[in-house]
């Protein structure tokens, strides 16, 4: 067996047996998209004509990509890299793709676990909304998932330690989840906040998924947006880590 | 398998810098197969960074690094499985276990071997936090040695190490040197070099000070041997004329007698040709041998020590 296909194995076993991943991927998306899907009027107009318990099941998809990027995937390469086990994979002549490709493989498994959490929540409270363009909600989950484990990698490679990656990913998570879709509707926010919460990649991630899954528009701009964002974080871990540079880099 | 005269690593010129400072300062080196050899020196003498180089995990700034004939960067595939590494600060996950390292890094009859070899089965299930520092450290080595290398660095194994957990690790390092296997052994400790490497290197800011067999450095550099025992009325001027003596201290009845090896057995013949009837020859002789350690502080707290590399390092 190759030694990717060996370590995304024992990756998915570690990331099961880490407390706060399974926390934040999968127990708060599920909780808070009970709560906050029974919060509102069903007529209220601040969800753009979407109910907001269809509102809110489309946009925790996004939440679940931000915990496995902004919680998950940080803490896990800032570890790696501050107990030397990456060096170890480097001294072991290990491929120098073979780990972040394992993220990105197990980031994508925990999204998929996290996503029918929250599929499977909808389905016995409030209801799941019918799709109306599949293709596209794929393609807006994946190009924010993708964005969203490239901004975990490059978080775990720019922070100090496991204990930084875990402060910064928590200071990163919480604002943006409440003003990119996760918390209060767009149109309960200020103008301030509503423009604050059109630059987060959040989201970009959230409407991707929502526009097409609800009917509220076209997700292409969001999309692209979202493979920027994956193209310039993986870009910048790249150069820091030197994944696929010189072994002086991958070793600092 | 006893050591050859094939090099097994060779190190020319190697120089490599961090900012303004120079951590290896143009270190040659040779490494025979199947020996083990000892990377000895004080924290921050430029060990690790050699070894790093040799394992080809930096870049040398200058000179040349081959590992089984091959530049250890730039053909880093060619060497793959044939270098085994336990590198210094370098752990796995805490909620790994045993098992699953062992599994990511071999598989097979290789594994089991291993296994078997390093007494690593009773620890398959344990999760790497839970593991002590000698169970920690046997798993690096079993590590290590797992596919079976040509060539293995063990860089600082006994670091935090209590006692009875270093004499462990040095009887696993026993049992590598009885393999076909070169051990490239990086330490601070001139006991652990001592008793396990056949050859040493000695560091000391970057470059290498000496060179040779334990033996060798400590008749080198060592302060010497001594002799003490107990004499009532010493012949001094006849002690100090025995050839090999440097100096002869008496203190009271005590008498301690400073000089070479080779002073060992005229002195005892000194003593045997002047005892009498009422003067015996002592019965309390105690020999005190220098040890690599001793030799080690007079190398490393010499001042600016000369080059004390000998032109030709005979064979061990």
């Amino acid at each position: 067996m190759s030694f990717a296909r060996k370590l995304i194995r024992a990756e998915w076993r570690l990331f099961l047996r880490e407390p706060l991943a399974m926390t934040f991927v999968v127990a708060f998306p599920v909780i808070t998209v009970l709560v906050l899907g029974g919060v509102f009027d069903k007529d209220d107009p601040a969800f753009g004509g979407a109910t907001p318990s269809d509102y809110y099941v489309a946009a925790y998809l996004g939440v679940v990509i931000a915990a496995v990027g902004l919680v998950m995937i940080p803490v896990h390469v800032a570890t790696y890299r501050e107990r030397g086990v990456l060096r170890r994979f480097d001294a072991a002549g290990v491929p120098r793709w073979a780990f972040p490709f394992s993220q990105f493989v197990t980031g994508l498994v925990f999204v998929l676990i996290g996503a029918a959490a929250v599929w499977v929540t909808g389905l016995v409270s409030y209801g799941v909304p019918a799709l109306h363009d599949p293709a596209r909600v794929l393609a807006g989950a994946l190009s924010g998932a993708l964005a969203f484990i490239s901004i975990g990698v490059l978080l775990g490679v720019l922070l100090p330690n496991a204990r930084a990656a875990q402060g910064v990913g928590m200071l990163l998570f919480f604002p943006m989840f409440l003003l990119a879709g996760g918390g209060p509707p767009p149109g309960a926010m200020s103008s301030t906040m509503a423009d604050i919460s059109s630059w987060l990649p959040l989201t970009h991630v959230i409407r991707a998924i929502q526009e097409p899954w609800l009917d509220l528009g076209t997700n292409t701009d969001h999309i692209a947006v979202n493979l920027a964002v994956f193209a310039v974080a993986t870009a910048w871990w790249m150069a820091r880590a030197g994944v696929l540079a010189a072994p002086e880099a991958a070793v600092a | 398998m006893p050591a050859t005269n094939e090099p097994a690593v060779e190190i020319s010129g190697l120089t490599k810098r961090y900012g303004p400072h120079v951590a290896v300062d143009g270190v040659d080196l040779t490494i025979r197969r199947g020996e083990v050899f000892g990377l000895l020196g004080a924290n921050g003498a430029g060990k690790t960074t050699t070894v790093e180089c040799a394992q080809g995990l930096r870049r040398p700034d200058g000179g040349a690094v081959r590992v089984l004939g091959h530049d250890p960067v730039r053909q880093r595939a060619r060497l793959g499985s044939r270098v085994g590494s336990q590198l210094q600060h370098a752990e796995l996950p805490d909620r790994m276990r045993v098992g699953e390292a062992l599994r990511l890094f071999a598989d097979g009859p290789l594994l089991d071997a291993a296994v078997e070899e390093w007494g690593l089965g009773e620890l398959w299930g344990t999760p790497f936090g839970a593991l002590s520092g000698g169970q920690r450290q046997r798993l690096f080595i079993g590590l290590a040695l797992l596919n079976d290398p040509e060539v293995v660095f063990l860089d600082e194994l006994t670091q935090g190490l209590d006692p009875v957990a270093r004499r462990s690790v040095w009887s696993l390092i026993a049992a590598i040197r009885a393999r076909s296997t070169t051990v490239v052994l990086v330490t601070h400790f001139a006991d652990e070099a001592e008793l396990l490497c056949d050859r040493l290197a000695v560091m000391r800011s970057g470059r290498i000070v000496a060179e040779g067999t334990p033996d060798e450095l400590v008749d080198r550099h060592g302060p010497g041997i001594s002799l003490s025992f107990t004499l009532p009325d010493p012949d001094v001027a006849g002690l100090r004329a025995v050839p090999g003596v440097e100096a002869v201290v008496v203190s009271g009845a005590r008498v301690e007698v400073h000089g070479r090896r080779s002073m060992v057995a005229p002195v005892g013949a000194h003593l045997v040709a002047r005892s009498t009837g009422d003067r015996p020859v002592p019965d309390d002789i105690r020999v005190t041998e220098p040890t690599l350690e001793s030799a080690l502080i007079e190398l490393l707290d010499g001042g600016d020590t000369p080059n004390l590399v000998p032109e030709e390092v005979p064979a061990s």
